[in-house]
């Protein structure tokens, strides 16, 4: 007999959350389309449901805002879909007729879309689009990875594409140098880099064959995938741009055979480079006429691969990839050049059983100079050159005593800690230290792991050396023994200098905290003045037996007075930090069980 | 001859052998037709064989059909014996493989007769050669020494000679064996039957035995070869495309000559259709080419209409627990992975660290499809909000309090024990003055739970039950204590359970009030001076034992008795009193017992001008709405308040009506206290909450308080200073600073103070009363441990 729920006169327009979001079906049903179509629309056009204030048709729906629907509305690629979707209809209905001929005629000139505008749309400025890449880098890189699948539809071409859309990616960070963080973890290796103040991190797949479930819908991410290559595909144009090489790279076919493309880049780059100082005219040609462009194009495909000629035949030659950049020094950061002096003046080998691709990328972008086993390789393992040599398999039979044999761990780590490590931990056939996450603010967490702690007394022995002595400076650190004078001693003011301040600052900090707990008004802080009557002694006696009590119920009481809002939040704070200072208790007992375990 | 005629007959079995072996070498087509043609050689052969006999030629017929006749009658006798000697010739033949070398040589002479003939024709290759040798005997292919042509050898046959030989001398004919050394020859060798004497030539032949074989076949009428099948299946090798005949003999019509029309129109419609563009041609496909998308920022500033873009939030980045070598105090422990399997699903934690001591010993990881689906999930189905994270200071929550040092004095510390009563004590009372207090306790061995039904509601309480009623030997006790001194001035045993114990608040009239189980006891304590004292003790007699202005139903409620034992008065109702409470004036005295509805009675001591104490009983009937609990009067005005379980109700007690209800909010309300002001009131709670009324501001509690985990047993107003006080079972109480401004806009400001702990739990009860001091900030708490304690600043 009464209202209904949500009443509205006859003549009132709807108001509100009513008004204001509608839900899926509700979408659907406005934009006339099917569902996987609306939901393309949707990823392609960057649209997500909100979260209203007041969920007017139920709490298990999805809302989108009305303004979302009707941005929808408006683009032309809703119409383009629907065209599409006619177009398949021909097809289907020719084969149905046994008409194969117009079947394939139809097929072959399926009509197609772009999505540049949509980029554009989306992310109005390039910082914005550098700011939304770590899903798009994440995603290429893992279809790079896959196997092309015939019945999800995963193409060989596509796979193909986003293998050289990452290597791209690839090249231009290493030769910015702009990689900062890497991490190997079970996952895959996370990368962070630098890109115009944006820290993108994305994680690569372990190079091997990769499981495949049943239960993914690959029409969601192919979506996903067609809108980041697109993006990624700008991307790297305007960052090669922005370095003066051309963009679509030409590669040096030879090296892409043998799965160089890295590599390949590279030596684009240094060629590209190269060709533009000595002439930049092709550069802005080719922007303003299309047909001249595709000569000019050949014509300097020809020209790199000449220069590739050269460099290949002489082995010290790979040395310019580093140092081209010499241009540009002023514009770099502090960061940058700190990254690019980490590996200068070593040459690194890569042995088979490696992750070559990897490590080429890493030690490129912190500017050293490598080779690897097999067809291609700027240097082969007997150079003399060679400083390190990256093994990974439990035992070296063959060494030259020139160069140290290491685990690729020992890569990563010292980029992270961003100084040479000493590499007796990382040495064949030992089980290296365990390697820790540069994304962890270990002193924010609150545990800092004993390899942390390590890095840290060697960083900061590191930064105040006066002389690096690269091979010799970090060994003497083990091994006190073998006292090479200054460095040491320099090393042991530091660190006393060090406990010193330490020692100041929890004095101060002891003080600040007497300090806040008077303020509160607690009774037993020391430096209560001296007109402390009888009766207080008295408690104090009582009470310092028990100050955790007391502090108890300081506690306590001042959450009573609390609102019961305030009372709830404060609680939950207080159970989430719970929570953390259990998993770091946790973590202590693993680790003083361990260490009675290996004891016994 | 006949020596030579062996050697030949060696030397071609010789050849045969050799070919044998290069038969393989030999293709297949060469093969077949090699044997037809010996199988024609063979027929010449036996052709040549025929004038051999002297009797066959001596006749002149050259017929063949006479020599075919005459062959087989040559032969009809020693055809069994054929047979034989083909066997035997098998024996023969390998034992003469070992003269090879001789008839090599032999053959190679015979060869040079014909080699300039053999070369035309044949190929050069060895094998070629091979065959030629092999063949020397036939005329076809060796070319035949002798070079008479093929002229009848009849004309020859009067003269010595036969023919010429290449070089034109005479080819002489041989002497004619004589059939005596015919039959021996055929006597001494087997083979002999398959030589065959070549007049033309003049030489002397010997068939093969395939030869033999050979002729066998042709004479039974088959193909002469074994492996030639007649019956072959027919294979049809030319394509009847819709013909009936192979071929056509039609001549070519003429239109195979002129271009097609029909072609020629099709040719017109396509080419129009693509005049016209209904034909489209493929274009080349268009690569998607990059170009400099944000090639200027400028126009970047261009304001979109549409609704802010929220970007989503970004994955999280992983810890040291997912390095593939973790330290190893991330790994967790068998036990502990085992123990995730009894967690909800989702607090399972959803990845396990695991240690891999090298990079090369790392897998694929089995999620890396899934998890980026998920996220593409989450990216375009999870409704996004700009929320702000919360990253405060929790200290910062805490309300800022004025010092507490500020708000001194109040009881902090506990300064005596009063120690005596054998069980819980269960109230204390403060004699005005406050050199005094009176506790009374009860001596409880078991505790029980029991729910009665009363009219329609179920009540549930608690009740006390004295042991007396089970052992009848231990009592409950009052007790008076000297304050200062912790003294026990006196005790009273009363046989039941002391619930309440309240001093009167007229200092003259040292009077103590106790409800003990359905009895109200009312008691001289024999404090005070004498005059005081006569004064109660006139009070204290009862006249006459029931009021006769009242009707019938309130006698049956309480009863006055004279209570000999004590020397004082005994009311007694019909339920147990609960709690009592003097009025301040020390007149009235209000007794509550659980009922659903209030029975209200005062107890009026007149005492002005007639000594005559005089019961006023007067009966609020009205309902409440639930049980009372307590109940306590105004300070200042004609007020009373009742609490029932959940809410506290004013009445009026001059015009005897009902004002206003406080709706606490509470489950269950355990005490009440009033502000001596009278304007606030708080309220305690079983569910250990505690309530501030302001009475001017609302009906709704000004302010809750939830300070206690466990029931509050009562909460007492401070009389001069601003303070109040709750205890409870959690065996603590808290002290309060509660100040009331007279400025009616500013609210009362609520400051806890401390938190009171000394007593100990027994049987579940903690501190059973809290009562201030009259003047002094002290506090005393009466415990379920038998203990008072009093707590001085």
């Amino acid at each position: 007999m009464g209202k209904p729920k949500h009443y509205r006169p006859p003549g009132k327009k709807k108001e509100g959350n009513a008004a204001r979001y509608v839900t899926r079906s509700q979408a659907v049903k406005l934009l006339q389309v099917s569902l996987p179509v609306f939901r393309k629309l949707c990823i392609l056009k960057g649209i997500f449901p909100r979260e209203p204030k007041k969920k007017v048709k139920g709490n298990h729906h999805t809302y989108y805002h009305l303004k979302d629907i009707a941005f929808l509305q408006h683009e032309p690629l809703l119409e383009t879909f629907r065209d599409l979707r006619a177009y398949e209809k021909k097809i289907k209905k020719a084969k149905a007729k046994k008409n194969e001929k117009r079947a394939k005629q139809l097929e072959v000139r399926r009509p197609n879309y772009k999505l540049d505008r949509l980029i554009r749309e989306r992310y109005p400025k390039f910082v914005d689009a550098l700011r939304d890449l770590d899903d798009c880098l994440t995603m290429v890189h893992l279809f790079a990875a896959l196997p092309a699948l015939e019945r999800e539809k995963v193409e060989v071409k596509r796979v193909h594409n986003c293998r050289r859309l990452s290597h791209e990616w690839l090249a231009y960070i290493s030769r910015t140098h702009k990689l900062r963080k890497v991490f190997v973890s079970v996952k895959g290796i996370y990368y962070q880099a630098e890109v115009q103040g944006q820290k993108i991190t994305w994680l690569t797949p372990h190079a091997m064959q990769q499981v495949l479930t049943d239960d993914i819908d690959f029409n969601v991410m192919l979506t996903y995938l067609e809108f980041n290559e697109t993006l990624l595909a700008f991307v790297n144009c305007h960052l090669y741009n922005s370095i003066n090489v051309r963009y679509p790279p030409i590669l040096d076919p030879q090296l892409e055979a043998l799965a160089a493309d890295l590599y390949a880049l590279s030596r684009w780059f240094a060629a590209g480079s190269r060709a533009s100082k000595l002439d930049p005219q092709p550069s802005s040609l080719s922007g303003s006429e299309e047909g001249q462009g595709t000569a000019l194009k050949e014509s300097e495909l020809r020209l790199a691969q000449l220069q590739h000629q050269l460099p290949s035949n002489e082995p010290g030659a790979l040395m310019h990839l580093v140092e081209d950049v010499a241009g540009d020094e002023e514009e770099e950061d502090e960061d940058t050049r700190e990254c690019k002096k980490l590996f200068r003046n070593m040459k690194f080998f890569l042995s088979r059983e490696v992750p070559r691709e990897s490590l080429l990328f890493v030690i490129h972008a912190f500017g050293g100079t490598v080779s690897w086993e097999g067809e291609g390789a700027p240097f082969d393992e007997n150079d003399d050159g060679i400083t390190y040599q990256i093994v990974d398999r439990p035992t070296q039979t063959h060494r030259i005593l020139s160069r140290e044999y290491v685990q690729p761990q020992w890569i990563c780590d010292c980029v992270n800690a961003r100084i040479i490590l000493p590499t007796e931990g990382y040495l064949v056939g030992r089980v290296p230290p365990s390697h820790l996450s540069p994304f962890v603010d270990n002193d924010a967490v609150g545990y800092v792991p004993d390899y942390a702690e390590t890095i840290k007394r060697l960083q900061a022995a590191a930064k105040n050396q006066v002389l690096p002595f690269p091979g010799v400076g970090e060994e003497d650190i083990e091994d006190p023994q073998s006292l090479l004078a200054e460095g040491v001693i320099d090393r042991a003011e530091a660190n006393k200098a060090a406990e010193r301040k330490q020692k100041i600052m929890t004095l101060e900090k002891q003080y600040h905290d007497e300090l806040k707990m008077e303020l509160q008004g607690v009774s037993y802080s020391s430096s209560t003045s001296k007109q402390v009557s009888v009766e207080e002694t008295e408690v104090r006696e009582e009470s310092l037996p028990d100050a955790e009590q007391i502090a108890q119920d300081t506690a306590n009481m001042s959450k009573v007075v609390m609102s019961r809002k305030k009372r709830r939040l404060y609680e939950a704070i207080e159970i989430g930090k719970q929570r953390k200072r259990d998993e770091i208790n946790l973590l202590k007992e693993r680790k003083k069980n361990n260490r009675v375990s290996q004891k016994s | 001859m006949a020596t030579a005629g062996k050697s030949k007959a060696t030397d071609t079995d010789q050849n045969q052998n050799q070919k044998q072996k290069q038969s393989s070498k030999i293709d297949e087509e060469k093969k077949t037709k090699k044997k037809n043609q010996k199988a024609i050689q063979t027929q010449q052969k036996l052709k040549l064989k025929q004038p051999t006999p002297p009797e066959i030629s001596d006749s002149e017929s050259q017929s063949d059909s006479v020599y075919d006749g005459d062959f087989s009658e040559d032969d009809g006798g020693s055809e069994s014996e054929d047979y034989e000697s083909l066997r035997d010739s098998e024996s023969g033949e390998s034992e003469s493989d070992a003269s090879g070398d001789e008839g090599d040589v032999n053959a190679s002479d015979n060869d040079a007769l014909g080699s300039d003939h053999s070369h035309e024709d044949q190929s050069e290759s060895s094998d070629a050669h091979e065959e030629v040798e092999e063949s020397d005997s036939s005329e076809d292919e060796v070319a035949p020494r002798n070079t008479v042509g093929n002229v009848p050898l009849v004309w020859y046959q009067d003269e010595d000679h036969i023919g010429y030989d290449i070089a034109g001398k005479k080819i002489k004919k041989k002497e004619r064996e004589d059939k005596l050394q015919s039959f021996l020859a055929s006597a001494d060798d087997s083979k002999n039957w398959r030589k065959i004497n070549d007049e033309y030539n003049q030489e002397i032949v010997e068939l093969t035995k395939e030869e033999a074989k050979l002729v066998h076949r042709m004479l039974e009428g088959k193909a002469p070869h074994a492996e030639f099948d007649p019956y072959a299946p027919y294979v049809d090798w030319f394509k009847w495309d819709d013909a009936k005949h192979p071929l056509s003999n039609a001549p070519e019509p003429k239109r195979r000559f002129i271009p097609s029309k029909w072609e020629h129109k099709k040719v017109v419609a396509l080419r129009r259709a693509i005049r016209k563009g209904f034909i489209k041609f493929e274009k080349p496909k268009e690569e998607p080419r990059a170009y400099l998308l944000w090639g200027d920022e400028s126009d970047a500033t261009e304001k979109s209409n549409h609704l802010a873009y929220i970007p989503a939030p970004k994955p999280k980045l992983p810890g040291h627990e997912e390095s593939y070598n973790p330290s190893l105090e991330y790994i967790p422990t068998q036990e502990e992975i085992n123990s995730y399997q009894l967690m909800y699903e989702e607090d399972r934690p959803k990845f396990i660290p695991r240690r891999y001591t090298s990079l090369r010993n790392v897998p694929a990881y089995e999620n890396a499809v899934k998890e980026s689906f998920e996220r593409c999930l989450d990216l375009y189905l999870c409704p996004r909000v700009r929320k702000k994270r919360i990253n405060i200071d929790p200290e910062s929550l805490k309300p800022k309090l004025p010092s507490r040092k500020d708000l001194r004095p109040y009881p902090t510390t506990c300064y005596l024990e009063y120690r005596g009563h054998t069980d819980a004590v269960m109230s204390v009372s403060v004699e005005p003055s406050g050199q005094w207090i009176a506790s009374g306790a009860e001596t409880v061995l078991s505790r029980f739970n029991c729910s009665f039904t009363e009219g329609t509601e179920t009540v549930f309480t608690i009740v006390l039950i004295n042991p007396v009623g089970f052992t009848g030997s231990m009592d409950g006790t009052v007790r008076v204590w000297e304050i200062e001194t912790g003294r026990c001035l006196r005790v009273w045993n009363v046989d039941e359970a002391v619930k309440c114990v309240t001093w009167n608040p007229v200092r003259e009239l040292p009077i103590l009030a106790i409800s003990v189980g359905p009895d109200v006891l009312i008691l001289n304590t024999g404090l005070g001076n004498e005059e005081e004292q006569e004064r109660v003790r006139e009070l204290l007699q009862v006249k006459t034992p029931a009021s006769p202005d009242d009707s019938d139903n309130t006698a049956s409620i309480a009863s006055w008795h004279q209570d000999d034992k004590h020397g004082g008065i005994r009311l007694r109702h019909f339920k147990t009193a609960s709690s009592v409470e003097w009025h301040r004036k020390g007149d009235y005295l209000s007794v509550v017992m659980p009922a659903d509805i209030l029975f209200f009675f005062q107890y009026e001591y007149s005492h002005g001008s007639s000594p005559i104490c005089k019961i006023h009983l007067s009966l609020l009937t009205t309902h409440l709405h639930g049980l009372p609990v307590t109940s306590v009067f105004h300070p200042t005005r004609s007020i009373f308040f009742i609490a029932t379980k959940k809410n506290v109700r004013v009445y009026e007690l001059v015009k005897q009506k009902f004002i206003k209800k406080l709706e606490t909010g509470l489950r269950e309300i355990s005490s009440i206290s009033v502000h001596p002001a009278g304007d606030n009131l708080i309220v305690g709670s079983r569910e250990g909450k505690l309530c501030w009324f302001d009475m001017d501001l609302s009906s709704q509690p000004y302010r809750t308080l939830k300070c206690h985990p466990k029931d509050i047993n009562n909460v007492a107003f401070h009389r001069s200073y601003p303070l109040f006080a709750s205890c409870s079972d959690d065996c603590t109480a808290y002290v309060f600073h509660g100040m009331v401004y007279s400025d009616l806009n500013q609210n009362p400001l609520i400051v806890p103070l401390e938190i009171l702990r000394g007593h100990k739990s027994s049987n579940g009860r903690g501190v059973m009363d809290c009562k201030f001091h009259p003047r002094q900030p002290w506090l005393f708490t009466a415990g379920a441990d038998s203990l008072i304690k009093l707590y001085c600043h």
